[in-house]
């Protein structure tokens, strides 16, 4: 990768004019537009007494920060994120891992196991969060139907409607559609390593659980860290699943950052305070994930 | 690495007769028996919501509401009722533009400028890592600047408008997954085309993009798909129904006008039915662009 950015082998590369930069001009034009100009929009913004329909009534100063950092709505919101996207990308890592070992092992159904796996992924999330507001839907619903005809509860439960329960169902909801990403991936990292290693390694008498830990697991090691940091990234961006499954509720229960400020700048049109806690929020999935980057480039580093 | 990998990702093949010899011999009968086992598990708990769906959709609403898990009467009618009840053929009219014209402009963006940085270094480290990057922040961030700056350009609740934001959204994706398949080209094939007189962007259209087709298809596909189930820019940025997409569309269904379940799980059945049928037509090219970008 790194020697492909040098300056081109020849001259013939570096003698032809200007089209080369006018090649890449849109992309800094929508670079500008996209990343830029909202950061710097977004700062003013932040800094203003701003509503959705009149901005920037007046400046006011850190003053909507302060008071997003003493909210505990939002403040809770923040956490919520954190304790979301950490354990939901690593239980993800560790089943979709598993799922590709077991896949790497079969020869028969592959194709077609391969094509179905797809579909979760594929599918839109707000049609996820349909599919699962209907089999955990209290009355008639699937789980209900189940739990009831096996006898464990008397009266249905409403798994989306618990303060308990709510954020993990939007957690498994997650878990359905992304999975078979890590599935992919994590299958496509198996495929790299070298298969003779593994079959000498089983020849010479070690169990296919000692091969697994000593020779498979370190050598996919630095793919796992890059789909671990990817999974999080995405895992912090959630807002569809919320919105259809919960609403943010029961309460405030599952409302996370990003929900939180969709709430803050859509339904109570306070722009403004919204700005700050973009920011804010922006600023602790940097925090979060950067821990999760330096082990991706250390494992990239030592193990590849 | 990087050849190594162009080759890998695009064999990935569920086929391993060597591996599982040795480990049949190894593990004999019962080993078999729970791989077995477990794979039907996964099966089974991935296809499971998809299943229901289709259940539900034909089930009438009585039967639901008693908690039946397979229709006794086939409830077709939960069908036609749901187109008749909401727009939904105008929210798949609006997806279809909206996604089609956002996957071209993130190509005719991303196809170029990934050439320029890769090949002609245009930009350098620091271009290529924010480009990518960028990707990284929420896009609720640039959910509110967005919002302004559409509205000033006459861009908001408009088919053209969505579509801008979600093509230049998606440039980083389609830059990280067009990257590798550039790499792949010998410096041979442009050099000879100067020779014989084409300029950059001629040598770009008439030799290497024929070259990389396979992978600019994949790229495209998967930035078709992503504008397809995108949802928060959608709901903000439209507000008609002649502008909804059909994400947006699904989400009011939860609210008054489909409390009927057959209804609205064959709505969402509708709205789900374009891209699996454009995942199992383009299988082989998603995997092979999805792997290729991401185990680098």
């Amino acid at each position: 990768m790194q020697s492909s950015f040098a300056v081109p082998r020849r001259r013939v590369w570096s003698s032809r004019g200007i089209a080369p930069r006018l090649l890449v001009l849109p992309a800094v034009v929508g670079l500008l537009a996209f990343a830029i100009y909202p950061f710097v929009y977004l700062l003013f913004l932040s800094a203003s007494k701003s509503l959705l329909g009149k901005t920037f009534q007046e400046w006011v100063g850190f003053d909507n920060y302060r008071n997003a950092l003493k909210d505990e709505v939002f403040t809770n919101a923040l956490v919520r994120s954190v304790i979301f996207a950490i354990p939901i990308s690593l239980i993800q890592i560790v089943l979709g891992l598993g799922i590709a070992l077991l896949l790497y092992g079969s020869i028969r159904g592959g194709h077609l196991i391969r094509t179905l796996i797809l579909l979760p992924l594929m599918t839109p999330p707000i049609m996820v969060a349909t599919a699962w507001r209907l089999i955990l839907n209290p009355t008639g619903g699937l789980l209900n139907t189940v739990l009831d005809g096996l006898g464990l509860i008397d009266k249905p439960i409403s798994i989306l409607g618990s303060s308990r329960w709510a954020f993990p169902a939007i957690g498994l909801a997650d878990t359905w559609q992304w999975t078979p990403f890590v599935v992919l991936l994590a299958f496509a990292a198996l495929l790299t390593q070298p298969e003779d290693i593994r079959e000498a390694a089983l020849v010479d008498g070690a169990t296919s659980w000692t091969v697994f830990w000593t020779v498979t697991l370190p050598l996919i090691l630095p793919g796992l860290a890059a789909i671990l940091l990817i999974r999080m990234i995405m895992a912090f961006k959630v807002f569809d699943l919320v919105y259809v499954m919960t609403g943010g509720g029961p309460g405030f229960d599952t409302t996370i950052g990003t929900f939180e400020i969709y709430r803050v700048a859509l339904q109570q049109f306070n722009v403004g305070y919204a700005a700050a806690q973009t920011i804010l929020f922006g600023l602790l999935v940097g925090l979060v994930t950067l821990p999760f980057v330096l082990i991706r480039d250390w494992a990239v580093k030592n193990w590849s | 690495m990087n050849d190594v990998r162009f080759a890998d990702a695009g064999t990935v093949s569920f086929d391993r007769r060597g591996t599982v010899a040795v480990e049949k011999r190894r593990r004999g009968v019962v080993g078999l028996v729970l791989r077995r086992l477990g794979l039907a598990i996964v099966l089974a708990f991935f296809v499971l919501p998809i299943v229901y769906l289709v259940s539900v959709s034909l089930t009438p609403q009585a039967e639901i509401l008693s908690g039946t898990i397979l229709p006794n009467n086939l409830a077709w009618h939960n069908w036609p009722a749901a187109y008749e009840a909401t727009t939904v053929s105008l929210f798949v009219r609006n997806s279809a533009i909206v996604a089609g014209l956002s996957a071209l402009v993130t190509l005719l963006i991303a196809v170029p400028a990934t050439y320029s940085m890769v090949r002609f270094g245009v930009g350098g480290r620091p271009l290529y890592s924010f480009i990518l990057s960028s990707y990284v922040a929420p896009p609720i961030v640039a959910l509110l600047p967005l919002f302004y700056l559409l509205r000033r350009l006459h861009g908001i609740d408009s088919l053209w408008g969505l579509a801008l934001v979600h093509a230049v959204a998606n440039v980083p994706v389609a830059v990280w997954l067009l990257d590798s398949f550039f790499r792949q080209v010998p410096r041979d094939i442009e050099e000879a085309a100067w020779v014989d007189g084409a300029g950059v962007v001629g040598a770009l259209v008439r030799m290497v993009v024929p070259l990389i087709a396979p992978g600019i298809v994949a790229a495209g596909i998967i930035c078709l798909i992503l504008s397809y189930n995108e949802f928060l820019f959608a709901v903000v940025l439209t507000y008609r129904p002649e502008t909804q997409t059909l994400p947006v569309g699904i989400s009011l269904f939860q609210g008054d006008r489909l409390v009927n379940y057959g209804q609205m799980a064959a709505a969402s059945l509708t709205g789900m039915a374009p891209v699996y049928l454009v995942a199992l037509f383009f299988q082989r090219w998603l995997i092979r662009g999805l792997t290729h970008g991401a185990v680098k």
